[in-house]
């Protein structure tokens, strides 16, 4: 009976580049595979962190990420009909790329213990929030090393990071499939593709708040997203003139 | 690089995404909760749909499956002690921490 309610209903609620599909919704094949993607990829990373180390004080940051994402994570704002915020593009400019996935994952735990997200897609979920974090991690970097403003490079990097995770996003479903979903695949591909463009939409709202926030601590800060002091920058000149 | 194209271009990319983050809207009910625009979307495919981009009366309000699950308080729990452990690791990393920001922990 469950089951037929779930096929009949699919409990589908996708909110800011994250799948919060009801249990069951995709089928045990997808499942196990976003499962071994995600593992394979938290792997990767932990082997990374061990085998080179990180900062001390970049793991003190990723612990206030964490807490920010987690927190604006489960709130609803009244934009775009009603969605959540991520910043997980945040996070992964201000924790780099390593950190940001395991906050991707810490944070994605968190939200299914409470019934914000289906257990079971933990894997996929930490795939798209991690692509969004490593996205705008190298993105600002780039950008920064082209000689681009803080604020422009910082929402630039974060509205195209969490793109990047709104199409994984929009890719995992449209590859998965719904259970309960009488769609074709062409139609479902439609139907995906303007929530894919939707998210595009509040990727601006959070790419600009993103690119507020970065410039702000950059002007307090900037060690703190990895760049030089005002006072290190002319020490430096000093010494090479 | 020059700043005009700096901001050149990081205006037309919000332009760009904020036109197809309408085309998605409509195309997909238009001023829906998440949860009702896509059980629609994915039963019934696309459907256009109108209503105000920005609900200002609906308010800020906690997720609805933690909401409606009870869960606000866990939630709130939760949150404190992230920024505990947050507040906590970054004091302790600003006294302790290396000087020259290069030292790594393993």
């Amino acid at each position: 009976m469950i089951i037929r309610f779930i096929r009949n209903y699919p409990c589908v609620n996708i909110e800011m580049a994250h799948i919060h599909l009801g249990e069951g919704s995709f089928p045990l094949w997808a499942l196990a595979l976003w499962t071994t993607l995600g593992l394979g990829l938290i792997a990767i990373v932990t082997y990374r962190i061990r085998k080179n180390g990180v900062d001390p004080n970049r793991i003190a940051l990723a612990g206030i990420a964490a807490a920010a994402s987690f927190a604006i994570f489960q709130l609803n704002i009244p934009v775009w009909g009603g969605i959540h915020m991520n910043f997980t593009a945040l996070v992964g400019i201000l924790a780099g790329p390593l950190l940001g996935t395991i906050i991707a994952l810490v944070v994605n735990v968190f939200s299914a213990a409470l019934g914000h997200g289906a257990i079971g897609l933990l894997g996929a979920n930490t795939l798209v929030n991690a692509t969004e974090a490593v996205g705008a991690y190298y993105g600002f970097r780039w950008l920064r090393r082209a000689d681009w403003d803080v604020f422009p490079a910082s929402a630039s990097a974060a509205t195209i990071g969490l793109a990047t995770g709104s199409v994984l996003m929009g890719a995992i479903i449209v590859v998965s499939g719904v259970n309960g979903s009488a769609l074709p695949r062409s139609e479902l591909t439609i139907a995906v593709g303007g929530m894919v463009g939707l998210n595009l939409g509040v990727a601006v709202i959070e790419g600009l708040l993103t690119g507020f926030i970065v410039r702000f601590l950059a002007s307090i800060r900037p060690d703190l997203i990895g760049e030089s002091t005002e006072a290190e920058r002319s020490e430096t000149a000093g010494v090479s003139a | 690089m020059e700043r005009w194209k700096q901001y050149g271009g990081l205006l037309g990319l919000l332009v760009a995404f904020t036109g197809v983050g309408l085309w998605g809207f409509t195309a997909t009910g238009g001023a829906l909760p998440y949860a009702k625009r896509f059980s629609k979307a994915l039963q019934r495919g696309t459907h256009d749909g109108g209503g105000p981009l920005v609900d200002l009366g609906r308010g800020i309000v906690v997720a609805g499956p933690i909401r409606q699950g009870g869960m606000v308080l866990e939630w709130l729990g939760l949150l404190a002690l992230l920024t505990i452990v947050g507040i906590g690791l970054y004091v302790y990393a600003d006294r302790n921490g290396p000087d020259d920001g290069r030292r790594v922990s393993r």
